[in-house]
């Protein structure tokens, strides 16, 4: 599985002062890499605001880890999604927009997730140092 | 299910942006609003422009069809929260979602197919934050 993103540079956003919606819908948008086995679930559109898709993803896994057996993600300015099956300790990806089901266990998801979360805040850090002490930021992207 | 309580009666008090004659006004007023309306910032029209317009760039986006007024996106976006089923936004995303099938082409899908529905993401100060056809 390869789970990555582009991230859109963005010279105009005021880090100190970004709120929760702001970075739900409108800002640190860029592309979604996501291939599953030879599935490739990528999204090349632009627009995806990549903490909250990193943030609704970690909330996906932490669900599937407990009881739930399925849980979708919705993109936020399309009617596209990204389901995730929990069946017989692995899940399976499928999406609206790709073909095909990939497969991978959980714990490896997991990983991929945080090891994305953690990429996307260094980089979001470094190109935008007041990122670091925005609350917003450190809630979505659980740090701090 | 509309989870939008009946009645409701906002008072927004103070400086406000709206949206009107393609200008931004601010203006000083108290506005009494009940559940069949929402509000349509500055901000959040541009946001629907850039991404869904007739003319934006933007792929993997529903588009507004040829045609659609700053008036018409109100109104499509007033009745869809006013007759639309509505649900709680997802993975700890604010707000709700509201969804309505106009029954008639209002855009184009991510595909470029006819779309008859609208999704309006709508925040919890009653401001709308985006919508678009699918």
């Amino acid at each position: 599985m390869h789970l990555d993103y582009r991230l859109t540079d963005d010279r105009e956003t005021d880090w100190s002062s970004v709120t929760e919606e702001d970075l739900r819908y409108r800002v640190a948008l860029g592309n979604l890499i996501f291939r599953v086995d030879d599935k490739d679930f990528s999204a090349a559109w632009g627009w995806i605001p990549l903490i909250d898709l990193v943030a609704s993803f970690g909330e996906i896994v932490r669900k599937l880890e407990g009881r739930s057996t399925s849980e979708t993600f919705e993109f936020t300015e399309s009617d596209a999604w990204i389901r995730f099956e929990k069946k017989d300790g692995k899940v399976l990806v499928s999406t609206s927009y790709g073909e095909g089901v990939g497969e991978i266990p959980l714990s490896p998801l997991a990983e991929a997730i945080k090891s994305f979360r953690e990429r996307l805040h260094s980089e979001i850090v470094r190109k935008h140092p007041h990122a670091a002490h925005n609350a917003a930021v450190k809630k979505l992207l659980g740090v701090g | 299910m509309n989870l939008r309580p009946y009645g409701v009666l906002l008072a927004a008090f103070g400086f406000l942006m709206t949206v009107g004659a393609g200008v931004a006004q601010t203006a000083q007023y108290v506005q009494v609003q009940n559940s069949d309306q929402v509000i349509l910032t500055r901000w959040a029209l541009q946001h629907i422009m850039a991404r869904h317009w007739p003319d934006s760039p933007a792929a993997g986006a529903g588009k507004f069809q040829e045609g659609t007024t700053e008036a018409s996106l109100r109104d499509l976006i007033n009745e869809a929260v006013r007759s639309g089923r509505g649900r709680q936004n997802t993975h700890g995303r604010p707000g709700t979602l509201y969804e309505y099938d106009f029954r008639r082409q209002i855009g184009t899908t991510i595909d470029g197919g006819p779309a008859t529905r609208l999704r309006v993401v709508v925040n919890n100060r009653n401001e709308v934050v985006t919508a678009f056809p699918f």
